[in-house]
C-alpha cells in the first residue's frame, strides 16, 4: 500500500495550445498540510482541480487515495468527489438563502443525507453554534469560510482542499481560520492543499511548492507554527 | 388483427423475462433458455388442449394463476415476518437455488405463453395451417426473448432485484394479461366470491352473537349493514385481496430495519452507511409499486371488459286466455339460433324477464333473465358462455338451464306445435320470489 | 430436550400462529368455495366435524395465552433489567445493542439523558432510563381479546345447538325442556334506542305457583334454561276453517303466517287438496309504521285461493270475518302474534362479547400511550472492562435512536476527552 495520498507522474492540462500544467511529479503523504504557491496562471488551481476531481487531466497519471482518476467515469469521478474530498472556495460558494445550518445538512444530503444534529455538531465546532439560523449575508467574512469549512469537512473527506480561503479575510479572520484548519486535521487526520499566493498562509502547512507557468519550480519544507 | 390483439400479452411476456433475467441474472442464459421453451410450451399446450374437449386449457391456467396468486400472498406475508431475511435481500444462491430458479421460470413463461394464444379465438387461430402456427409461436417466443435481453442489457448494474419482488411483478403481469380474457380473468371472480363471503361472514356473525334481524333495527343502521351485502363490497373486497400482496411487500421493504449504526463513530460513516439501506430500500420498492400499476390494470381490464356481449332488448309478450306465453320456434326470431332471445312479459304491475336459448347440446332451455344469488340486472351472451351483469360470473352455455349458483333460475316449458309454450303465473311467481329474494340481498336483508 | 422445550416455546409464541391459521383456513375456504356456493357454512360444518381444524383453530387462543405469559415475563426482564440485574440484560429484549470500548463516568451520563428528557436510575453497574409508559396492559388486553374472540368461535362453530320454536300468544313457552309458562302477551313498540328501531317484549307467566313472570326482549338476548332466546321473525297465527264444494264439512286448522313485513305473502295449503291459500297484510299508507297491525293486534288479511296454478279468487277480510265466493267460504276465525324464535345454546357468546370489551379497552388504553407516550428505554451496563449499551422503544423509534446514538457519542466523547456538546 502506497503512503501517499496523491501521487502524480507526468499530469499534465492544457486548454487548446495553452499548457496550464506541464508535465508534474508529485507525492503527497497521508495526513501532510501541503501549501501550493504561485502567481495567478502559474497552475495552481489547474492542479487542485485536477487533484479534487473538478477537472480531468490531459496527460500523465493521477492517483488520488488508491483511486486511478484517469478511469473514473464521470458518475465515478462524482462519487469520488463525494466521499474523498472537502473543498473550500475563496468565494464561499453559501446558498444566500439557506441558513448556515442548511447549508451544512445540503452537502450531508448530496453526500448521503441529513442530519441535522451532526450538522450542529460541525457548526459548534466552528465556533458558529450561536449562528446556525443565520443567513450568509448576515454573517461575516470570516464567519461565511468557517461555515464553508464545516460544510467541508462535515462528510469527513479524506482530502481537503483550499483555494485562497483566506483571500477575502483580514488578518485577524485569516488567523482564525488557520487555526481552526490547524485544530480539525489534528482531530480528523485529513491531508490539506492549500493554495495561496501569501507566504504567511502557506507557512501553515508542512511542505510548500511553488508553481510558476505550470511547473514545480521550487519546494520547501516548513516548520510548523 | 392478432397481432394488436396480442400487443399487451406480449409486453407483458417481456417485461416478465426482463424481470426474471435480472433476478437471475448469474445465470442469464439457461433462464433465457427456459423462458422461451416456457413461451412455445404453454402455447402449444394450449393449442393442443383446445382441440381436445376433454380438459379444458383455461381451467389449467386460471388454476396456475390462482396457485401463483396464493402463493403470492403466503410470499407477502411471510416477508412481513422475516423482515430481514435473505429472501428479501438477496437474489443469488441460498434460499431460490437454480432447480428452483429455473422451475419457476419455466411455469411463468409457460402461464404467459398459454395466456397470449388464449387470447386468440378459434376462428382467428384457424387461418394458418398447423405447423407454420407451431413455426410463428416459436419465433415469437425467440423475440421476446431477444428482446428481454436486449433490455436487460440497457438496464442499469444498480437495478436489482430480489427473489420478492421478482415473484410479485411476475404474478402481476401474468395477472394483467389474463384480466383481458374473460375466462382467465381472476378479479371478477375474486369479487363475486367476496361479496358472497362478506355476505355469509356478516350474517353468521350476527347470528352468532344474536343480532336481531332487520326487522327490529332502525333502517338507516341496516343501511349500513346493508351496505356490506352489496356488490361495492365485492368489488372493493376485491380490491383489497387484489392489491394487498405489493403492499405487505413494500410495507415489508420499508419497514426493513435499517442497520445498527451505533457503533460507528463518525457521523459521515454512519449516515453513508444508512442512507446506503435507505436508497437500496427504495430500489426495492419499485417492483411492488410497479406491480401495484400493474394489477390497478388488472382489474381496470377485468370491471371495464372489451369483449362485445349479445345483448337484445327484450321482446313485450302476452299470455292467451289460458294464461300461457307462446313462442313460436320459427318466424321472425329463430329460436334454435343458439342466441340468446329476451323477452319481457307484463301482468298488471307485476312483470318478468326471460330469455329462450338453444345450448350448444341442443336442448331449447327457458330462463329468467336473472338468477337466485344476484341483483336481477340480466345476462348478456359472449363466446361459449352468458355472463352475469352483476357479478360478472360466466356460465358456460352448456350449463344454461341447470339450477343453483348464479345460473339463470329456468323454468318449465313444453314444446307444442313447434313452438314453446310458458305457464305466464309459474313465469311471474319464479321471478317474484327470485326477486323478492335477490332484492332482499341487495338491501341487505339476511 | 431443552432444544425441543425450546423450539415449542418458541412456536408457541409466535405471533405468526394467528395468520397462518388464518390463512390456512382461508386456503380451505377456497377449496370449499369450488365445490358449494354455501361456503361459510359448509367450512363451519367442516370445522365442527373435524377434530383437526377444531384444534388448528385452538392453536390461536392458546397461542395468545402463551404470548401473553411471554409478555409479561419480557416486562418483568426488562424491570429487572433497570433493577440492576446485568443477567437479566439479554440482546434480543432490546432493538439495538451496542457495544464500546471506552468505559465513561456514568454521573456525567445521567445527568446528559436527564437533560434530554429521560428518567434515569443507577444501580450496581447498571444506568437505565426511560421516560413513557408501557404498552403492556394494551398489549395483554388486545391478545386477551383475540384470544376471547377465537375460544368464542371455537366454542359457536363445535358446541352451539340451536332449537327454532314459535312463541304464539296465549299458549305455552315452547322451551326446549318443555313446561314453560304462558305466554301473556307479546308486544311490539317504537324504540328510542339508536340501533333498534323497535322494542319487543314477551311478557311469559311463571311456569308454576310461585314462579315469577318473565320478560324476554330482544338485545342483549335473555337466557332462558339455560338457551338464549333469540326472536327472529315476527308473524301471525291464524285459525281458519275452510269450505269448497269438494270439502263440504270445512277443514279447520292453525296456520303459522310468516307475512311480515305487510305485503309479504305466506301460504296456508289444505293437506290431501290441491288448494293453498296465501295471505298477506295490505301494504300500508306511506308514512305509516308498516308494523302497525303487529302492534295493534289487529290484522286485516289479503288472501288469494289457488287450485293447483289456477287462481280461484282474491279477496280482503278482517280476523273474525267470513268471506264467500262461488261456492268456497274462508272464515278467519281468530289472529294471534307470534314470534319465530331461536333457543340458543352457545356459551361462545360469552367469549365473544368479551372480546369486543377488551377491544375497546385495549383501543383506548393503546391510543393515547401510543401517540403521546410511547416507552423507550435505554440501558447502559459495565461488564468486565466491556460497556454495552441497549435500546428500545414502543414509539417514535426514529427519534429515541438518535437520542440513543447521542448518548453514545457523548459516553465516548466523554471517556476520550474529546469535545461535547
Amino acid at each position: 500500500m502506497s503512503p501517499y495520498i496523491i501521487e502524480t507522474g507526468g499530469l499534465t492540462r492544457s486548454y487548446g495550445d495553452i499548457c496550464a500544467l506541464k508535465p508534474l511529479d508529485l507525492q503527497v503523504p497521508e495526513g501532510e498540510w501541503l501549501s501550493v504557491m504561485g502567481h495567478s496562471g502559474s497552475g495552481k488551481s489547474t492542479l487542485m482541480n485536477l487533484v479534487g476531481g473538478l477537472d480531468r487531466p490531459t496527460g500523465g497519471t493521477l492517483q488520488v487515495g488508491g483511486e486511478n482518476l484517469l478511469a473514473l467515469t464521470e458518475d465515478g469521478l462524482a462519487r469520488f468527489r463525494r466521499n474523498f474530498v472537502g473543498i473550500i472556495f475563496q468565494q464561499h460558494h453559501l446558498v444566500p438563502y439557506l441558513t448556515a445550518i442548511e447549508n451544512v445538512m445540503m452537502a450531508q444530503y448530496f453526500h448521503s443525507m441529513p442530519d441535522e444534529a451532526e450538522a450542529r455538531h460541525a457548526l459548534e465546532r466552528v465556533g458558529l453554534g450561536h449562528r446556525l439560523k443565520n443567513r450568509p449575508g448576515e454573517l461575516s467574512g470570516g464567519e461565511q469560510q468557517r461555515v464553508c469549512i464545516a460544510r467541508a469537512i462535515i462528510n469527513s473527506p479524506k482530502l481537503l482542499l483550499g483555494d485562497e480561503p483566506t483571500g477575502n479575510l483580514d488578518h485577524k479572520s485569516t488567523i482564525m481560520v488557520m487555526e481552526l484548519l490547524k485544530e480539525l486535521r489534528g482531530e480528523e487526520r485529513f491531508t490539506v492543499i492549500m493554495v495561496t499566493h501569501n507566504q504567511d498562509v502557506a507557512a501553515w502547512g508542512d511542505r510548500t511548492i511553488h508553481l510558476d507557468d505550470g511547473m514545480l519550480v521550487r519546494e520547501e519544507r516548513m516548520n510548523c507554527q | 388483427m392478432i397481432a394488436v390483439k396480442l400487443i399487451p400479452h406480449l409486453l407483458a411476456a417481456l417485461c416478465l423475462l426482463l424481470v426474471l433475467l435480472r433476478c437471475f441474472a448469474s445465470r442469464r442464459k439457461s433462464v433465457l433458455l427456459t423462458s422461451v421453451c416456457g413461451l412455445s410450451a404453454g402455447a402449444f399446450t394450449v393449442l393442443l388442449l383446445r382441440s381436445m374437449p376433454v380438459v379444458s386449457p383455461y381451467l389449467l391456467l386460471k388454476s396456475l394463476l390462482g396457485v401463483g396468486f396464493l402463493a403470492l400472498w403466503g410470499v407477502s406475508v411471510a416477508v412481513n415476518y422475516r423482515k430481514n431475511a435473505v429472501a428479501l435481500d438477496k437474489n443469488e444462491g441460498g434460499i431460490v437455488s437454480s432447480v428452483a430458479a429455473l422451475a419457476g421460470t419455466l411455469l411463468a413463461a409457460f402461464a404467459a405463453g398459454g395466456i397470449a394464444i388464449a387470447k386468440l379465438s378459434d376462428t382467428a387461430l384457424a387461418t394458418f395451417p398447423p405447423v407454420l402456427l407451431l413455426l410463428v409461436v416459436v419465433i415469437v417466443a425467440v423475440i421476446v426473448g431477444g428482446g428481454a435481453t436486449f433490455l436487460e442489457k440497457q438496464l442499469s448494474p444498480r437495478v436489482t432485484i430480489t427473489p420478492v419482488g421478482m415473484v410479485v411483478a411476475v404474478v402481476a403481469l401474468l395477472l394483467f394479461s389474463a384480466s383481458s380474457i374473460l375466462r382467465l380473468d381472476l378479479f371478477s371472480p375474486l369479487s363475486m366470491k367476496v361479496m358472497k363471503g362478506v355476505h355469509d361472514l356478516v350474517h353468521q356473525s350476527m347470528e352468532s352473537v344474536l343480532i336481531p334481524d332487520h326487522v327490529f333495527v332502525r333502517p338507516v343502521v341496516w343501511k349500513y349493514i346493508g351496505f356490506l351485502f352489496g356488490k361495492e363490497v365485492g368489488f372493493w373486497g376485491g380490491m383489497v385481496i387484489w392489491f394487498t400482496p405489493p403492499v405487505l411487500i413494500a410495507l415489508a421493504v420499508s419497514s426493513r430495519k435499517l442497520p445498527s449504526v451505533g457503533h460507528i463513530r463518525q457521523g459521515a460513516q454512519r449516515r453513508k452507511l444508512l442512507a446506503g439501506a435507505l436508497r437500496e430500500q427504495r430500489l426495492q420498492l419499485l417492483l411492488p409499486l410497479f406491480s401495484l400499476c400493474v394489477l390497478a390494470g388488472a382489474a381496470y381490464q377485468s370491471s371495464f371488459p372489451t369483449v362485445e356481449y349479445w345483448d337484445p332488448k327484450p321482446i313485450p309478450v302476452v299470455a292467451n286466455e289460458g294464461g300461457m306465453i307462446i313462442l313460436p320456434k320459427k318466424g321472425d326470431i329463430l329460436l334454435e339460433d343458439g342466441k340468446i332471445h329476451k323477452y319481457l312479459f307484463k301482468q298488471k304491475e307485476r312483470e318478468a324477464r326471460f330469455f329462450v336459448l338453444l345450448t350448444p347440446d341442443g336442448q331449447l332451455t327457458v330462463d329468467l333473465d336473472a338468477c337466485a344469488i344476484c341483483k336481477p340486472d340480466g345476462y348478456g351472451q359472449a363466446e361459449g358462455s352468458v355472463i352475469c351483469y352483476y357479478c360478472k360470473t360466466l356460465i358456460p352455455l352448456d350449463t344454461v338451464g341447470k339450477p343453483g349458483g348464479c345460473n339463470p333460475v329456468p323454468i318449465p316449458f313444453t314444446v307444442k306445435d313447434d313452438a314453446v309454450v310458458i305457464d305466464a303465473l309459474t313465469l311471474i311467481n319464479t321471478w317474484g320470489a327470485t326477486v323478492q329474494a335477490t332484492t332482499r340481498v341487495k338491501e341487505g336483508g339476511k | 430436550m431443552k432444544r425441543v422445550i425450546g423450539l415449542l416455546s418458541a412456536a408457541s409464541t409466535s405471533p405468526a400462529v394467528t395468520p397462518i391459521v388464518i390463512g390456512l383456513f382461508f386456503i380451505l375456504y377456497i377449496v370449499v368455495a369450488f365445490f358449494t356456493d354455501e361456503t361459510l357454512i359448509a367450512l363451519m360444518e367442516l370445522t365442527r366435524k373435524s377434530i383437526i381444524l377444531t384444534t388448528l383453530l385452538a392453536l390461536i387462543p392458546l397461542g395468545c395465552l402463551c404470548r401473553m405469559v411471554q409478555d409479561i415475563r419480557r416486562y418483568l426482564t426488562l424491570r429487572r433489567c433497570r433493577g440492576g440485574d446485568v443477567a437479566a440484560v439479554a440482546t434480543e429484549l432490546f432493538d439495538e445493542t451496542v457495544e464500546l470500548s471506552p468505559q465513561s463516568g456514568f454521573s456525567a451520563l445521567e445527568g446528559h439523558l436527564q437533560a434530554l428528557g429521560y428518567r434515569t436510575g443507577q444501580q450496581s453497574g447498571v444506568l437505565s432510563a426511560w421516560r413513557g409508559v408501557s404498552l403492556l396492559p394494551a398489549q395483554l388486553l388486545f391478545t386477551a381479546a383475540l384470544g376471547c374472540f377465537f375460544t368464542g368461535v371455537i366454542l359457536t362453530t363445535t358446541l352451539r345447538s340451536s332449537d327454532r320454536r314459535m312463541i304464539i300468544e296465549g299458549e305455552s313457552m315452547p322451551t326446549p325442556g318443555g313446561g314453560g309458562g304462558i305466554v301473556e302477551r307479546i308486544s311490539l313498540s317504537p324504540s328510542t334506542g339508536a340501533i333498534l328501531a323497535k322494542e319487543l317484549t314477551m311478557e311469559v307467566g311463571g311456569a308454576s305457583a310461585g314462579q315469577r313472570k318473565e320478560l324476554f326482549g330482544l338485545y342483549p338476548p335473555s337466557l332462558h334454561g339455560g338457551a338464549f332466546v333469540y326472536p327472529r321473525y315476527i308473524g301471525i297465527s291464524l285459525h281458519v276453517r275452510f269450505f269448497s264444494p269438494e270439502i263440504q264439512s270445512g277443514y279447520e286448522n292453525h296456520y303459522t303466517l310468516n307475512t311480515f313485513p305487510p305485503g309479504k305473502e305466506d301460504s296456508a295449503v289444505i293437506p290431501g287438496t290441491p288448494y293453498r291459500v296465501i295471505f298477506s297484510i295490505p301494504q300500508v299508507e306511506s308514512g305509516t309504521d308498516r308494523y302497525i297491525a303487529y302492534m295493534t293486534g289487529k290484522f286485516p288479511l289479503q288472501f288469494k285461493l289457488l287450485k293447483g296454478s289456477e287462481a280461484i279468487f282474491t279477496g280482503s277480510a278482517d280476523v273474525g270475518s267470513n268471506f264467500t265466493k262461488e261456492g268456497y267460504r274462508l272464515e278467519l276465525l281468530d289472529a294471534r302474534r307470534l314470534v319465530v324464535t331461536d333457543f340458543i345454546r352457545d356459551y361462545g357468546v360469552f367469549f365473544i362479547w368479551a372480546a369486543g370489551i377488551l377491544l375497546i379497552a385495549g383501543g383506548c388504553v393503546w391510543v393515547p400511550i401510543r401517540l403521546f407516550f410511547p416507552r423507550q428505554e435505554m440501558v447502559l451496563l459495565v461488564e468486565a472492562g466491556q460497556f454495552r449499551a441497549s435500546s428500545r422503544a414502543e414509539g417514535r423509534s426514529r427519534a429515541h435512536a438518535e437520542l440513543f446514538h447521542e448518548t453514545l457519542d457523548f459516553a465516548e466523547g466523554a471517556a476520550t476527552g474529546g469535545s461535547e456538546r
